[in-house]
């Protein structure tokens, strides 16, 4: 008896103290956010979310990741289900395409934030002329080079087509080194750390992206078969062996001091000075001296609304506050590789993120090219252009003209703005 | 009458777990898949659809042509076991079995069977470090052109699964009686005389067996091949089997978007492609065989 009537007091207790705490409570909004970055929980949780808490109070924000492989069929199931997170980490391009035909997203246009996003930076969330997501982060490929390899030949950066390839060959002569580290076992490399990087300053950017997807260019177009040829004349320079060498034994060519020049994505920014090599970074030479200079910014991510959320405007609020200077220079600086996209300047403590960054200054942005729209049929364009690099790269008689014309017989086999009108 | 029913129900009993578990994790999950490989289940409602998926996947030009890729590569790495690694087990059985060894016969079945306890994983890892045109002892991309990629992963395959057979026909050929061995050598008869005539006769059925597990193992093959070139293994889907079509099918792969109906199709049809061959090798030759009665 004395012990259920103890029980009972402190029963009743409990429910005084939540009674009297609840209209503070009351106003708090909770909302989940959802991602595929499992390694960025303590960044999120730490870092990012007190530092928004702060600035909104009465909003929480839980931060709730699912295995990156796992993430899309989770949400997908979640949202089709009814329930699902009030905020969604949007994946690039065809998949959340996808996400925003079924309806899974609210429209952000107006959102305080968004202008600070040109329509480059937006075009992987948008649609129909609406936006989407807020973009997050984008990655960037240029080339790593070894600045002691550089200085002991005498080397200075190239800029245009014909220096890399006369640097290349210099390299090549004083028989020390490898000129490049490249192989081509495997292919999806070839396309996003060579030919996309390369290329956009051939084919204009946007506009020969664009151009292929509303059907106006074609991939037989000279400025396509122009980037493909300039890809192919570094075959020359490759390491021996180059056929059956992957992505793991180029970084290490390149780390072990090796070879001079590594073509690859910022993401392999802490891997490359792993070994506390002195590497810089440059972008993508220009065909001729004096032309417009290109950049690949590939979107990797970005937050959009559940259109179900029953908190929008404190998602809103939210997006606004990811939109900003602070939370960018925030979340840039704990993963070193990812870029902030917005036109607000943005600074890196990593000196090597810091340059890659600065190559965007005075540079076109344009992402990957296959990846919005020309990939969501069969055969996928993308894959495409990795098998037939490969395939350019591997054997000794496929010319850069017949890659084209075999990436061009795929697309219009399915792709209607491409199709024989 | 009652023992006999009630050594029906017992009997019943016994088999009902395991067949509760294949019925539930082998019969179930190939019923189903076969039933989807018959509708679309993209849309927010399932929509039969008869033999579309499979019209599709053999009348679309790209996919078709994967498919018909893979089948003829599953063939060669099939080949390519059969004709190397039953062989090299026979071999190294009857090197076990021939006495020559005394003692150290347990060693050598020990060490040679080693390589079969591994994971493929580190198989593959190890072999493509020994083969890589940096680091390792052979110059030539061995899996960097289309001609060698699937031969050089098939060798693989064969190193790390030779104790397979060696050991299947190991234990057939020290099961046959040492009499008939005794009667040939003192008819006369040469080693080599006695094993062709008298011992491999008597393991045929096994041998036979062998040969159509390889088949089963290697058009179920995955991965070697995943582990050493992922799911779109190239170049230029040279190394592509039958697996690794299916898992990016359905599965997906980074530039392609998964297709379950599609996927279950692709599996519906290796299926039947395993179950016709092994039918066919059950009923034309292993039915035929029979076995040595002392």
């Amino acid at each position: 008896m004395h012990s259920k009537g103890t029980g009972l007091a402190a029963l009743t207790l409990g429910i005084a103290l939540a009674a009297s705490a609840a209209p503070a409570l009351a106003d708090d909004v909770t909302l989940t956010l959802a991602s595929w970055r499992t390694e960025d929980l303590a960044v999120w949780q730490d870092k990012i979310l007190p530092a928004f808490e702060a600035a909104n109070p009465g909003i929480k924000v839980e931060f709730a990741p699912v295995n990156t492989n796992d993430y899309n069929a989770a949400i997908q199931s979640q949202i089709e289900g009814g329930s699902g997170p009030d905020l969604i980490t949007c994946r690039p391009f065809d998949v959340n395409n996808e996400w925003i035909g079924r309806g899974y997203f609210m429209k952000l246009d107006g959102t305080p934030g968004l202008e600070n996003f040109d329509d480059t930076a937006k075009a992987a969330w948008s649609t129909g002329g609406s936006t989407y997501c807020m973009p997050v982060a984008a990655v960037l490929a240029g080339f790593y080079y070894n600045i002691d390899i550089f200085k002991e030949l005498g080397l200075s950066v190239p800029t245009t087509a014909d220096e890399f390839i006369a640097t290349l060959k210099k390299i090549k002569d004083s028989g020390k080194y490898a000129p490049l580290a490249l192989g081509s076992a495997e292919s999806w490399q070839l396309a996003y750390n060579g030919l996309y990087s390369i290329g956009p300053a051939y084919w204009h950017g946007e506009d020969g992206r664009l151009g292929l997807i509303d059907g106006t260019k074609k991939l037989t177009d000279p400025d396509f078969v122009a980037a493909i040829q300039a890809y192919d004349d570094w075959k020359p320079y490759l390491p021996s062996g180059y056929q059956s060498l992957g992505y793991a034994d180029m970084t290490q060519l390149f780390t072990l001091g090796k070879a001079a020049i590594l073509p690859d994505g910022s993401w392999n920014i802490n891997q490359v000075t792993s070994t506390g090599l002195n590497v810089g970074v440059f972008g993508p030479p220009v065909p001729k001296a004096g032309d417009q200079r290109y950049l690949q910014e590939m979107p990797d991510m970005g937050i959009g609304i559940n259109a179900k959320s029953a908190h929008a405007d404190a998602a809103k609020k939210f997006l606004t506050w990811v939109a900003s200077k602070d939370f960018q220079q925030i979340y840039v600086n704990t993963a070193p590789g990812f870029f902030a996209m917005s036109n607000q300047p943005v600074s890196y403590d990593n000196a090597l993120a810091q340059a890659f960054s600065d190559l965007k200054k005075d540079a076109k942005l344009t992402p990957r090219l296959a990846l919005d729209r020309l990939s969501a049929g069969t055969p996928p364009l993308d894959d495409e252009t990795w098998r037939m690099l490969q395939v350019m790269y591997n054997t000794d008689n496929t010319t850069p003209q017949q890659v084209a014309e075999e990436l061009q017989k795929g697309l219009s086999s399915w792709y209607k703005p491409q199709m024989a009108k | 009458m009652i023992r006999q029913s009630t050594a029906r129900w017992s009997l019943f009993l016994f088999v009902l777990p395991a067949l509760a578990l294949y019925g539930l994790f082998g019969i179930a999950p190939l019923l189903t898949s076969m039933v989807m490989s018959l509708f679309d289940t993209s849309r927010t409602a399932d929509v039969f659809i008869g033999l579309a998926n499979y019209v599709y996947l053999f009348t679309q030009p790209v996919v078709s042509a994967r498919f018909w890729n893979a089948l003829g590569n599953n063939a060669l790495y099939f080949t390519i076991h059969v004709c190397v690694e039953v062989p090299i087990g026979l071999l190294l059985a009857a090197f076990l079995t021939s006495g020559t060894l005394r003692r150290s016969e347990g060693i050598y079945r020990t060490l040679l069977f080693i390589p079969t306890t591994l994971s493929v994983v580190i198989v593959g890892f190890i072999w493509r470090l020994i083969i890589n045109p940096l680091w390792g002892v052979v110059g030539f991309p061995l899996l960097g052109t289309a001609a060698t990629a699937l031969p050089t992963i098939s060798l693989m395959g064969v190193w790390e699964y030779f104790g397979i057979p060696m050991i299947f026909l190991y234990s057939a050929l020290i099961a046959i009686p040492d009499d008939l061995v005794e009667a040939a050598r003192i008819d006369g008869a040469t080693p080599w005389r006695i094993f062709w005539g008298v011992k491999f006769p008597l393991i045929v059925p096994q041998f036979g067996l062998i040969v159509i597990l390889t088949f089963i193992w290697t058009f179920n093959g995955f991965d070697l091949v995943y582990a050493l070139n992922g799911s779109a293994p190239g170049p230029n889907y040279s190394t592509d089997i039958l697996g690794t079509f299916f898992y990016r099918t359905f599965f997906g792969s980074s530039g392609q978007v998964a297709d379950l109906d599609l996927g279950a199709t692709v599996a519906t049809v290796i299926f039947f492609i395993m179950l016709l061959v092994t039918a066919a090798y059950f009923w034309l030759v292993q039915r035929r065989l029979r076995a040595h009665v002392a």
